[in-house]
């Protein structure tokens, strides 16, 4: 974590006119900080003795009325009154200032950290806490705002103050003066012991706060789950003893912070102790008028009192770090699939379409456990793939590898003979439309969700995409249309309908690779048979590659691919591998099989 | 009024000992401070003015048998100082600690009864209102109890005391002086009401915006393929760029009107104590007050201010925290859909050995008013029996089986398990009867044993095989490296899809559940996995009512009868073979399968 606050610092440069201004009403503060006793003294030491002011106070004289001892009194009253009037305002400007420039900050970071999640990879996110990354967004990132503002900005203010008094105090009393900073080594001793263990605990206190977030955003999520089956009271108990651990780590972080409190208090107080009866000392010795030790000692309380808060601001900076810590974390994330150096855009496609070419490409998500290899096989432009075999052989992370949503641990994939990690990733997204299993429908409105890959898309384009997909149909059902807002997830629909949604939205985006994950899954036969007619369409000039279970699907394809346990095991069209008699062979027996006893139910009774 | 928020104070009342403790050192530290200017004109009037000692110190210091001389009055003043801080110091740790304790524990409680609260509601009331919202008022809405506690409890205790105490302390000193320090007090009254209801105000502001930021980022979150896939990242960039702005502006806002807010008390005090200082300089001059009773009284004048303004300021947070409270509120008064009603009993035992018989009477059902996506239905299934529901999707199938677990209670009509409502029995009992496998398989980010054990939690390791056996998941478990122990990632990310439903199917298994509903168990299984897990719903079918919503006829032709819904409402029914006879819709979806299938066979 070096240097980590260095990097928080730069969020602050942006403002660095405000926060000049909040610099200049700081020290304006200390001034009026350091005026502040004046008053009280001139009417101790001269007023109330009866001793004729000073040549350099001799000015206040020449106010209207001052030359009344009264009119003089009122005087200094009405100062007190100024002072304070412009201390205060002072501050609430700062203060004012310093809130907009805090949360700006911390909105800043958050739209930074927001960013790189975006960009990190899926295996990054298949490993992380929704709930627990969400907490880092929207609340850590607050400690850039507790670093600048109410760690930095009071330490500014505080070392100012000290100077000032300090320089005055030494102008009345030096040996005083000199007795009243032996506090000083203390405290810094203080601060070293105590920072480390103040930061470590306030770090878990956060992570575990992180946690019951993402426990809640987890239960809520699986929510049909937990209540079908009977999981809440589990749930309940597991929140509890997470808010109970939270709890726990809570107050040590406090414990730990109110120790460094005492300790610094103890120092102070026995400083100030010292001072009062050495001072005293000097006053009876007449080298010190009673005026001023009065005056002195006011200024020791003002200058404890910013020696205090420099120490208190260690304990401060201590939490900053542990939120510092989660944020800058995710941010070191070095996951993402990184647009290389040199990448560029991928120039027009031919009218048939482009080809895809893998090179021994070996890929998984966790190490050594590899889930694709060595895949190797071309597709020619406007030709369109089916990829078969059993679950989990790969088929799904064959395809993601195509828009990077994925980078081969070997071996490459190429479009157009160019790899893929050469062109720059928004033209290689561009090229590629793809279907997923979760169709992954968000909380806006059914045209936003279709024209989501393609925001400029008007009515028109929207409406023409959802007939081809077949879903144009349920859509003018709905009372609202177009515009009816999906729930989260798409949840006020069918799961046919989210499919069809998810590929009217793919279609929309017209690129020249298309991709469809089981596209049929959810559909009927109906509804199945009119999409496969619309892609059948669709699929000239465009290489497409259909991940499906149903050889009705499969059928539309120029050849099949068959994977099984990682690999390729068979490549062809329809007929050359049912005369091979493999893997694709037996599949189909089994389909057919199912028909012939369909064939036979259907003569019967037509009889 | 107080009694809208008994649900929520009922949490900051749990915490009285503390909340005592806390009210009792504050009183201590209070009237202590009472004593912080006395070692000070202990200092400059006895020890370097000349007045004489007190008849008390008199006595304490002959005690001693110690002279009073000035440095010893000096060294005493010094102690005395030193011994207050200690007192402080440790009313102050007390205080502290004790104050988090409790507040965060109140806040925690009351998260408790939110989470589980937000479990009752259906996920219908999630989707519309967004995940991210009711996370933002579970994390960050509950902490108004700490706000709550202290405007109401603590804050207003210690100040109230602290103006008490010094107000009494200065009558004594001087009755006139203090008189005049009380002319603020109109026009502080009045800043309050002004700013209160402002505060109130842009709070409720902020925090809506900071709910709908946390929305939208937790719902690009959910959906990062998507945003990658699709190349939005700048697009969602800027909308959180506008969210944040929003957000900030409300931010901004309050600070703006809780600043001047202070300002403004702070100048009408300033006022009041500019007053005192000239009237009591007069005194001074005219030698009827000390120098040293002046700086005393200008002391505790101080302290009086500085609590004055706490108070002020504690009704302003108050005012603030308000908006959080109402937040809360809105969640912990919201009407439950689903409701047990009170002594809800569990559901009678099954009759038959073969499962429940369920029957659907006469339901009509929407999610929206005045839109049903069910109407009159009326549907039945018996022990033993499979019933397979087809139909164009978007017929209302999902709906029809979701009423059957309770998740929703229908609009007319009623859903019966051995002709007994489910709406008069225990909710856990009811859904208990129900195993349950869904089109999205909602796996928890736990070990696959876990996971398949969810409806069973104390399932022995060999159930939990047996029923992945049954599943045809126990093949690929073993094979991977940490087998049942692997912890799945979030959604069971590195599972493929079929993995995935097959395991959401072996912990439908293990529930063993008297009524069995699958959601189109096979549409995400290549062929042959469709079979192995069609023979294994077979095995089921034997003591137990299965419902089977289906695409494949596959699937659909071994059911002993068939319902087919279309467009809410159930069209035909029968057996297969009764249903291609009639010619009817079921016949028509077959034909169309079939021509797909046998293109294949003609190629």
């Amino acid at each position: 974590m070096r240097g980590w606050w260095i990097k928080l610092l730069k969020y602050a440069l942006p403002y660095w006119r405000t926060l000049a201004l909040v610099g200049a009403l700081m020290l304006c503060s200390v001034g009026l900080e350091a005026l502040g006793p004046w008053p009280v003294k001139i009417l101790v030491d001269y007023v109330f003795s009866e001793e004729p002011l000073p040549d350099g106070l001799r000015w206040i004289k020449v106010l209207p009325g001052a030359q009344g001892t009264i009119g003089l009194v009122g005087w200094l009253a009405g100062a007190t009154v100024l002072i304070y009037l412009a201390n205060q305002a002072a501050q609430t400007v700062k203060t004012y200032l310093e809130t907009g420039v805090g949360t700006r900050m911390a909105m800043d970071l958050g739209g930074d950290l927001f960013d790189r999640l975006q960009r990190l990879s899926l295996r990054f996110h298949g490993r992380q806490m929704t709930g627990d990354l969400l907490r880092r967004v929207t609340h850590d990132t607050g400690c850039v705002k507790q670093l600048v503002i109410d760690v930095a900005i009071p330490s500014i203010q505080a070392i100012c103050t000290l100077l000032a008094l300090f320089t005055v105090m030494w102008n009345m009393d030096r040996s005083l003066s000199i007795l009243a900073m032996m506090v000083a080594p203390p405290l810094g001793l203080l601060i070293k012991v105590f920072a480390r263990p103040m930061a470590e605990r306030t770090y878990e206190q956060q992570n575990m706060e992180g946690q019951m977030m993402a426990m809640a955003e987890r239960t809520l999520t699986a929510l049909p789950v937990v209540q079908a089956f009977g999981g809440e009271m589990r749930e309940l108990s597991k929140f509890r003893l997470m808010s109970m651990k939270t709890l726990e780590a809570y107050l040590r972080a406090v414990a730990s912070q109110l120790e460094f409190k005492v300790a610094v208090g103890g120092v102070i107080a026995v400083g100030t102790a010292l001072i009062m009866g050495i001072g005293g000392i000097h006053a009876i010795k007449e080298t010190l008028t009673v005026g001023g030790l009065l005056v002195f000692l006011t200024y020791l309380a003002s200058l404890y009192g910013p020696m205090t808060t420099l120490a208190y601001l260690a304990s401060g900076l201590a939490s900053a770090k542990g939120g510092a810590r989660r944020v800058l974390e995710v941010m070191a994330e070095n996951e993402e699939i990184r647009e290389m150096p040199g990448a560029s855009p991928m120039p027009a496609s031919s009218p048939k379409g482009r080809e895809v070419k893998f090179e021994n490409v070996t890929v998984g998500y966790e190490p050594h456990r590899p889930v694709l290899k060595e895949i190797s096989f071309a597709v020619m432009p406007g030709e369109t793939i089916a990829i078969v075999g059993p679950t989990g052989s790969g088929k799904s992370t064959l395809v993601s590898l195509i828009p990077r949503l994925l980078d081969p641990w070997e071996g490459k994939v190429l479009i157009d003979g160019k790899d893929v990690r050469e062109i720059s990733l928004e033209s290689l997204r561009s090229q590629v439309a793809i279907v997923l299993q979760d169709p992954f429908l968000l909380p806006l409105t059914i045209a936003e969700n279709i024209s989501y890959g393609r925001p400029g898309a008007n009515l028109s384009e929207i409406m023409e995409a959802a007939k081809k997909a077949g879903a144009h149909e349920f859509i003018q059902r709905l009372p609202k249309g177009y515009d009816t807002v999906l729930g989260e997830r798409g949840a006020n629909l069918s799961g046919g309908e989210r499919q069809r949604l998810a590929i009217a939205r793919a279609l929309l985006k017209d690129a020249p690779i298309l991709i469809l994950d089981e596209p049929t899954s959810s559909l009927d036969s109906v509804a199945e048979k009119n999409l496969l007619e619309a892609l059948e369409r669709l699929m000239e000039g465009r290489t497409t590659f259909i991940i499906a279970h149903r050889l009705s699907t499969v059928g539309k394809a120029d050849r099949i691919l068959v994977l099984s346990e990682g690999r390729i095991v068979e490549m062809g069209t329809h007929q050359e591998l049912l005369g091979m008699g493999g893997s694709y062979a037996k599949l189909y027996e089994i389909q057919m099989g199912a028909i012939k006893k369909v064939e036979s139910v259907l003569c019967e009774s037509l009889l | 009024m107080l009694s809208r928020y008994k649900p929520l104070l009922s949490h900051t009342f749990r915490q009285w000992p503390r909340l005592l403790v806390i009210l009792v050192f504050t009183a201590i530290s209070a009237a202590s401070s009472a004593l912080q200017p006395w070692p000070l004109k202990l200092l400059v009037d006895h020890a370097l003015g000349n007045e004489s000692v007190p008849e008390f110190l008199r006595e304490a210091m002959d005690l001693i048998s110690v002279g009073i001389t000035p440095i010893v009055l000096i060294v005493v003043a010094a102690c005395a100082s030193l011994g207050l801080f200690v007192f402080h110091s440790a009313m102050d740790v007390i205080l502290s600690f004790t104050w988090t304790s409790a507040g965060q524990r109140m806040v925690f409680d009351l998260a408790c009864e939110v989470f589980h609260r937000l479990q009752r509601f259906s996920f219908a009331y999630h989707a519309r209102r967004g995940i991210g919202d009711s996370l933002s008022r579970l994390t960050g809405d509950t902490y108004c109890l700490y706000g709550l506690a202290h405007g109401l409890l603590v804050g207003p205790a210690h100040q109230i005391l602290t103006i008490l105490s010094m107000g009494v302390v200065a009558w004594r000193l001087d009755p006139g002086l203090t008189t005049i320090t009380l002319i603020a007090i109109p026009a502080l009254a009045a800043s309050a009401m002004f700013f209160g209801e402002r505060l109130q105000r842009t709070t409720a502001v902020t925090r809506e915006a900071e709910g709908r930021l946390l929305t939208f980022v937790h719902q690009t979150l959910t959906a990062i393929p998507l945003v990658q896939a699709f190349g939005t990242r700048m697009l969602n960039r800027k909308a959180f760029h506008r969210l944040a702005q929003d957000a900030t502006l409300a931010t901004q806002k309050g600070s703006l009107f809780s600043n001047v807010y202070g300002m403004v008390n702070g100048l009408a005090l300033t006022m009041g104590s500019a007053l005192v200082l000239f009237f009591g300089g007069k005194r001074v001059l005219a030698d009827t007050m000390s120098v040293g009773d002046l700086i005393v009284f200008l002391s505790y004048l101080r302290s009086w201010h500085d609590a004055t303004q706490e108070l002020l300021r504690t009704y302003g947070n108050l005012r603030s925290v308000k908006a959080s409270v109402e937040r809360v509120m809105e969640v912990l008064g919201a009407p439950e859909e689903v409701k047990e009603i009170p002594g809800a009993k569990p559901l009678p035992p099954a009759k038959s050995p073969n499962g429940r018989v369920v029957r659907l009477e006469g339901v009509t059902f929407g999610y929206e008013e005045g839109r049903p996506v069910l109407q009159d239905i009326w549907l039945e299934a018996r022990p033993g029996e499979m019933v397979a529901i087809v139909g164009p999707s978007g017929a209302g199938k999902s709906t029809m089986v979701s009423l059957i677990p309770r998740f929703f209670d229908p609009w007319e009509g009623k859903v019966t398990m051995d002709g007994h409502d489910v709406r008069y029995h225990s909710l856990s009992s009811v859904r208990a009867q129900v195993a349950l496998v869904m089109q999205d398989p909602f796996l928890m980010p736990v070990s696959i044993a876990e996971n398949i054990a969810y409806g069973k939690p104390n399932a022995t390791q060999r159930e939990i095989e047996e029923a992945a056996r049954l599943a045809f998941a126990h093949d690929f478990i073993v094979r991977l490296p940490r087998g049942y122990d692997t912890v799945l990632g979030e959604k069971g990310a590195t599972l493929s899809g079929g993995e995935r439903k097959r395991i959401a199917i072996a912990r439908a298994i293990l529930k063993d559940a008297p009524i069995l509903i699958l959601d189109e168990p096979t549409s995400e299984v290549d062929a042959k996995t469709e079979a192995e897990i069609m023979k294994a719903v077979e095995a089921l079918v034997h003591g137990r009512t299965t419902i089977i919503i289906a695409h494949r006829f596959s699937t659909a032709r071994k059911a002993s009868k068939i319902v087919v819904v279309e467009g809410g409402r159930i069209v035909e029914w029968g057996t297969h073979e009764e249903l291609l006879r009639a010619q009817g819709t079921y016949a028509r979806l077959h034909l169309h399968q079939f021509r797909l299938l046998s293109k294949e066979g003609a190629a």
